[in-house]
């Protein structure tokens, strides 16, 4: 009997340490994910976090700062439209109208300062364009 | 011609339907004449799929681009080996490639010659041939390969110039060979189930059937892993994108069976836990291929919406009920033959291992689905990143690793605290060095001391034990030791294939380790003629050329590259505008040596010959891809038949690792 409580107390440290752990690096990374509208639906209350926004980039909005690696565009969900400034590697995936991932925060201007982009995706085909080349 | 295809498809669902209830009857009845005629169906329905793929793929090679996934993954001026890999390129052909790989894998297990577990094959072929009906299903449904468009493009919207890489042609090919293998060991276990065999005959039969699959997952996330390094061009090769955690969690259920299973071989126990993780990786693996094909997740690459999320869910819950279901209706006579008998034990170090695979796998299935419960609970989504992972599975690893060591070093049953000194003495004493070794090379990162250390104490250990079986070898049979050293390894295949998998892991913990912490990476705006640094090396700017070859416009910068002012190459990074892609690609410029890669990326070229770079310098990445080539040496090596197997008593025999 006495093994099995060992055993118990073992397996009981273990689920602890492993959720301390967790809980952790959640603290560290947990992110709130919005859409554009439903981020400036949240009023100041965007400007205190570090955020993740999904849209579309803008179709023709993408400009790039000479010289530097610092690009800004729009991106839009639901008629709403948000600016973004990023510097770092752009994925060769974005584009107009691209579906975009930005992690970062707004400035004061409200600008969203961007740390991260992603942008869907090698693999990621519309059926539906293939109708449009149609056309 | 594609009808044939659509056609072959509805057969195939009657034959394998049919295969499912005579194989069922037949087995709880015992009737050899419906066995037959299910196997019949089963070898049918082989044939059957086959005909289908085989159609599509004549028909990607006739480019008939009316059938709609044609012209949305191929086009006129791909070359013949991508045109191979756009039966994978799509979420319907590669649903139809799945079950052509299970439908294959089915008659393989069903023409087989078995010395053990014959009795299990009616009832596991059975359930294989329910998961080939679930498949087949989605396929008529709502993913038809076959599908044919109103009218005929011209030319269709082809690959996408990112997928233009060897890696298109391994990865994706053997993560679902992975996974569709994973389907055998499962089938074989609910088998066992149902016919109330509860000995060791169904991880017998499944052992190498479950190695290979868990070895060709692995493979698969590796090629993935180095595939995203050359191509995706932002330096690193993991992100813990929903897509990866998706085939990385089976592989890591898998890993703690392969381990658990040896324990109830060499002890009797652990048999409800066995098939606890038996059904969770099954289940995972239809998670994993169902997450690639839906858009429930953001990730980098899934296929785009579809139709199938509901269909998924509901098979994978019927598995993980049906399993579990079953389970426990067995569970009173699936009690362990032996208990536990020390905490200093191979056994408790083992079930350590297990524990810790499964809490990992626990943590990234949580980090993988947080956005979905959060939303569900609370009503946003809140996601993390990869620093949640980073921080809750590096421990965890570590502590895998540093198990697999000192497994290594305790015996089976119970070891004495007096013999323990003893074994571990030399491998500690040999960590020791390497640390004092590294801080005097001025590493002082505390956890990158640590790991070296730890990887450094568990080669030790692995080396120790073959130098004495070496020795004890050539002392006892007068082998010279290098002959000696062949047959030990030879002698016992499935344990040293461990011994050389568990090297491959401290080889690529070594290359993740000295990459993500000791990486540098710095951006730079340069005019030809310019010259800057980045760790040991100096980067000095040539020209940035322009010209344009038959499919596409090349822009390449070229820089001269001095280590210590002394000139070691050229380093050409580039970017590509396809013609008839949309896109650019960045083709990054890599210098690999063992002990780092400078790793160059061209932001942005100027009309004027300016460029802005990004520079990186990832120290042992190199040793992430040596330590996944003898991952594939390792498992192969266990692998392999073992001539003895013929000849072994279906006792519990020696396979302790």
């Amino acid at each position: 009997m006495l093994k099995r409580k060992k055993f118990f107390i073992g397996g009981l440290m273990l689920v602890v340490a492993m959720s301390y752990l967790g809980f952790m690096g959640f603290q560290n990374s947990a992110t709130y994910y919005y859409t554009v509208s439903e981020a400036l639906a949240q009023g100041n209350a965007i400007y205190e976090r570090n955020l993740r926004i999904n849209g579309l980039v803008v179709d023709g909005s993408v400009e790039r700062v000479p010289a530097t690696s610092t690009i800004s565009f729009l991106i839009t969900e639901a008629d709403q439209t948000i600016k973004v400034v990023f510097s770092g590697v752009v994925p060769d995936t974005f584009k107009d109208s691209a579906d975009v991932v930005v992690e970062g925060r707004f400035d004061e201007t409200g600008v969203f300062q961007a740390k991260q982009l992603l942008a869907k995706c090698p693999s990621r085909y519309e059926p539906e364009e293939v109708e449009t080349t149609k056309r | 011609m594609g009808t044939i295809g659509y056609l072959a498809l509805f057969l195939a669902l009657a034959a394998s339907l049919y295969s499912v209830i005579a194989y069922f009857l037949g087995g709880k009845k015992k009737q050899l004449v419906l066995l037959a005629s299910g196997k019949n169906a089963l070898l049918a329905a082989c044939g059957l799929l086959t005909l289908s793929i085989t159609i599509l793929m004549i028909s990607i090679f006739r480019h008939d681009f009316q059938i709609e996934y044609i012209a949305s993954y191929t086009s006129r001026d791909m070359s013949v080996t991508y045109l191979l890999t756009a039966v994978w390129a799509g979420a319907s052909g590669s649903l139809l490639f799945w079950v052509w790989l299970l439908s294959v894998m089915a008659a393989i297990i069903v023409l087989q010659r078995r010395a053990t577990g014959r009795e299990l094959v009616p009832y596991a072929a059975s359930i294989l041939m329910i998961v080939q009906v679930f498949f087949v299903f989605l396929l008529i449904s709502v993913s038809n390969p076959f599908h044919r468009l109103p009218f005929v493009p011209a030319d269709g919207r082809g690959l996408n110039p990112l997928l233009e890489n060897p890696g298109m042609i391994f990865h994706p090919p053997t993560l679902l060979a992975g996974y569709v293998g994973l389907t055998i060991p499962f089938a074989f276990a609910m088998s066992a189930l149902l016919s109330r065999r509860f000995g060791d005959d169904w991880i017998i039969a499944i052992r190498r059937w479950t190695l290979l699959a868990w070895l060709s997952l692995g493979v698969g996330n590796i090629v993935g892993g180095w595939w995203a390094y050359l191509e995706l061009g932002w330096g690193g090769y993991w992100a813990w994108d929903p897509v990866e955690n998706a085939s990385l969690m089976p592989w890591l259920v898998a890993t703690a069976f392969l381990h658990s299973i040896m324990m109830q071989r060499r002890r009797g126990m652990l048999k409800i836990w066995n098939m606890v993780l038996i059904i969770l990786t099954f289940a995972l693996t239809i998670f994993g291929t169902f997450l690639t094909r839906s858009g429930v997740l953001s990730s980098v690459h899934t296929f785009g919406q579809s139709n199938l999320g509901p269909l998924f869910l509901g098979f994978i819950g019927l598995s993980l009920f049906a399993g579990f279901g079953l389970l426990y209706y067995r569970s009173e006579d699936l009690k362990g033959e032996a208990e536990m008998e020390s905490m200093l034990s191979r056994e408790s170090t083992f079930l350590l291992n297990n524990l810790l695979l499964v809490g990992a796998t626990f943590a990234v299935f949580l980090g993988t689905v947080f956005p979905i419960i959060s939303e569900a609970v609370r009503g946003t989504k809140i996601t993390v990143g990869p620093p949640f992972f980073n921080q809750v599975n590096a421990p965890i690893l570590l502590a895998i690793i540093l198990l697999a060591g000192i497994c290594t070093l305790i015996g089976w049953r119970r070891a004495t605290p007096r013999n323990l000194v003893r074994s571990f003495l030399t491998p500690v004493i040999f960590a020791v060095i390497v640390v004092l070794v590294l801080l005097a090379a001025g590493i002082t990162h505390a956890y990158a001391l640590i790991a070296f250390g730890v990887c450094a104490f568990v080669l030790s250990t692995i080396l120790y034990e073959w130098f004495r079986g070496t020795r004890a070898r050539h002392h006892t049979r007068n082998e010279n030791y290098l002959i000696a050293f062949f047959n030990l390894l030879g002698a016992n295949r499935p344990r040293y294939g461990g011994y050389i998998v568990h090297i491959s892991i401290l080889l690529m913990a070594v290359g993740v380790v000295g990459s993500s912490v000791y990486a540098i990476e710095r951006e730079a705006t340069l005019k030809p003629g310019d010259a800057t640094n980045v760790g040991r090396y100096k980067l000095e700017y040539i020209n940035t050329d322009t010209y344009e070859t038959a499919s596409r416009l090349v822009v390449a910068s070229t820089l001269s590259v001095y280590n210590s002012d002394k000139f070691i190459g050229t380093l050409t990074a580039e970017k590509y505008f396809h013609r008839s892609y949309d896109q650019p690609v960045t083709e990054v410029a890599i210098r690999s040596t063992l002990r780092e890669d400078l790793y160059v990326i061209l932001l942005n070229a100027e009309e004027d010959g300016t460029v802005v770079l990004k520079l990186l310098v990832n120290p042992l990445v190199a040793w992430v891809w040596i330590g996944g080539i003898v991952f594939i040496i390792g498992g192969l090596f266990a692998f392999w038949p073992d001539r003895r197997r013929a000849l072994a008593a279906p006792v519990r025999s020696g396979e302790g690792g």
